[in-house]
C-alpha cells in the first residue's frame, strides 16, 4: 500500500510531467499553472477525504509535497499521515 | 425580468497584416521556459497592424455594423466606447474622437471599461440601461478597438494579444438576444498584471505579473468558485437546467485556459473558440462575441441557443452572458 507521501509525489510528478522531490517548490520554479492548481486541490480533497475551504487556499499549504502533507495532518486533526492513508484507502 | 436587449448588427475589423507566432520578434528576448510556453499556447498567428490604432480598428467595425443595419451614423442615439488599455494621450477623449470620425454627432457618447476582457459586460449593461430608461432611444452602438498596451504582445504566462475592432449595434429587439448578464469583481487583484510606464520609454513597456503564484493558484481557485456560482445563479434565475444550454463560449487565452474553464464548469467549449485562438490570439473584450459569431456561421449552434458566454479577467473580474438567437418565443429558455 502506497504511503501518503508516495501518493502525493506520484501525483505531482504525473501532473507536472517531471520528477518532484519532497521539498521542490513547483510554484516558484514555474512548473505550476492554473490548471495544475485545480487538479492539485481536487487531488488533495479526494485522496485525503477532506474539503479545502476558502481559508485553506494559502499557496503555502500547497507549494511543496512536504507542505501538502503538513497541511493534511493539520487539517485532519490528530490523525497522522499514516492514519490518513488508511482512511483514503478505506 | 431583465429589460430587453438584443444585438441587431455586429461587425469586426481584423487587420490583414499579421505575424506567425514563430516569427514574433520578442521571442528572441524571452528566456527558454517563457519561449516554450509562448509557443505552446495554442496560437499559430495573430493579426497585427502597427499602422492601425484602437480608434481606427473600432471605426471600421462601427461603419460596417451601421451599414449592415441600415442606420445612418447621424441618427445614432448613443455611442459607448469600451476604452483602450493605453490611450494615445492623457486627458483626451477617445470616445468623442470616435464620435467625430464616425459622424455620430447626435449620439450620447462616453466610455466604459476598467475590467480587461470583461469590459464588454459593463458596455452591454450600459446599453440595456440606456434603452430601458429612454423610450426615444432606438440604438446604442458599443465599439472597441483591441490592441496590447505595450509594444510586445506576449503576456507571460497567459496569452498573446492580437489586434481587432468590434462594433455591436444594440436595440430592444434583434436576431441575437442578450437574455442576462452577471458580473463580479475582486479588488485584491487590481494590479496583478500591470505596465509601469511613467519613467520608462515606450520601447521598455512590458506587461508584468506582480505575483505569478497568486495568479496560478489563488486567483485560479477563486475563479473556479466564482464561475461555478455565477453559472448556478445564471441558470437558476433564468429557469434553465444545464442540459438546456446549447453551447459555451469563452474568451481566448490559451488551450490550457480553455481546459481550465472546461474543468471548472464541467462543460465543453464550442470548437470556434480554439479555432479563433489559433488564428487571432487574444482580442480582449472582442473574443466572446467573435467566437459566438464564428460558431453561428459554422452551424455549431443549430438551435441558436441558449448560449453562455464566459469572461474572466485577471484584474480580477468575471462575467457570464446568456444569449440566444432567433425570435422563437415558444422555447422554454425565452424570457
Amino acid at each position: 500500500m502506497a504511503t501518503a507521501a508516495e501518493d502525493v509525489l506520484a501525483f505531482l510528478t504525473r501532473a507536472l510531467g517531471s520528477p518532484v522531490g519532497p521539498d521542490d517548490d513547483y510554484f516558484a520554479d514555474g512548473r505550476a499553472n492554473s490548471l495544475f492548481a485545480l487538479e492539485l486541490v481536487a487531488f488533495v480533497e479526494h485522496r485525503f477525504r477532506l474539503t479545502v475551504e476558502a481559508e485553506d487556499l494559502d499557496v503555502g499549504n500547497f507549494r511543496t509535497a512536504a507542505n501538502i502533507l503538513a497541511f493534511v495532518t493539520a487539517k485532519t486533526g490528530d490523525r497522522s499521515p499514516g492514519a490518513v492513508t488508511d482512511a483514503a484507502n478505506g | 425580468m431583465a429589460a430587453p436587449l438584443a444585438i441587431r448588427a455586429a461587425a469586426w475589423h481584423l487587420p490583414e497584416r499579421g505575424v506567425d507566432l514563430a516569427d514574433l520578434p520578442e521571442l528572441a528576448t524571452l528566456d527558454p521556459a517563457e519561449r516554450e510556453l509562448c509557443l505552446t499556447l495554442g496560437i499559430d498567428r495573430i493579426r497585427a497592424d502597427e499602422e492601425l490604432d484602437e480608434t481606427a480598428l473600432a471605426l471600421d467595425a462601427a461603419r460596417q455594423a451601421l451599414a449592415e443595419a441600415g442606420v445612418a451614423a447621424a441618427d445614432l442615439g448613443a455611442l459607448v466606447v469600451v476604452e483602450s488599455r493605453a490611450p494615445e494621450r492623457l486627458m483626451v477623449s477617445e470616445a468623442t474622437r470616435l464620435q467625430g470620425l464616425l459622424g455620430a454627432d447626435a449620439a450620447l457618447t462616453f466610455s466604459v471599461g476598467g475590467l480587461g476582457c470583461v469590459s464588454i459586460t459593463p458596455a452591454l449593461l450600459t446599453a440595456r440601461g440606456l434603452l430601458a430608461a429612454d423610450p426615444d432611444l432606438e440604438h446604442v452602438l458599443v465599439v472597441h478597438g483591441s490592441k496590447p498596451s505595450t509594444p510586445t504582445r506576449y503576456r507571460h504566462p497567459v496569452t498573446v494579444n492580437g489586434d481587432a475592432g468590434q462594433a455591436l449595434l444594440l436595440a430592444r429587439a434583434g436576431d441575437l438576444r442578450v437574455l442576462d448578464c452577471l458580473q463580479e469583481s475582486d479588488g485584491a487583484y487590481w494590479d496583478l498584471f500591470h505596465v509601469p510606464f511613467r519613467e520608462r520609454p515606450v520601447a521598455d513597456w512590458r506587461e508584468e505579473c506582480r505575483d505569478p503564484t497568486a495568479y496560478s493558484f489563488r486567483l485560479a481557485l477563486e475563479t473556479r468558485d466564482r464561475l461555478r456560482e455565477l453559472l448556478r445563479r445564471l441558470l437558476e434565475r433564468n429557469g434553465l437546467r444545464r442540459e438546456d444550454v446549447r453551447g459555451y463560449v469563452s474568451q481566448n487565452l490559451s488551450t490550457g485556459g480553455f481546459a481550465f474553464l472546461e474543468e471548472v464548469l464541467d462543460v465543453g467549449l464550442l470548437p470556434a473558440c480554439r479555432d479563433n485562438l489559433r488564428r487571432y490570439g487574444h482580442l480582449g473584450p472582442v473574443d466572446v462575441l467573435l467566437n459566438l459569431d464564428t460558431a453561428l456561421r459554422r452551424g455549431e449552434l443549430p438551435d441558436g441557443g441558449p448560449v453562455v458566454l464566459i469572461n474572466a479577467s485577471p484584474v480580477a473580474a468575471w462575467s457570464l452572458l446568456l444569449v440566444a438567437t432567433g425570435g422563437d418565443h415558444e422555447h422554454t429558455y425565452q424570457l
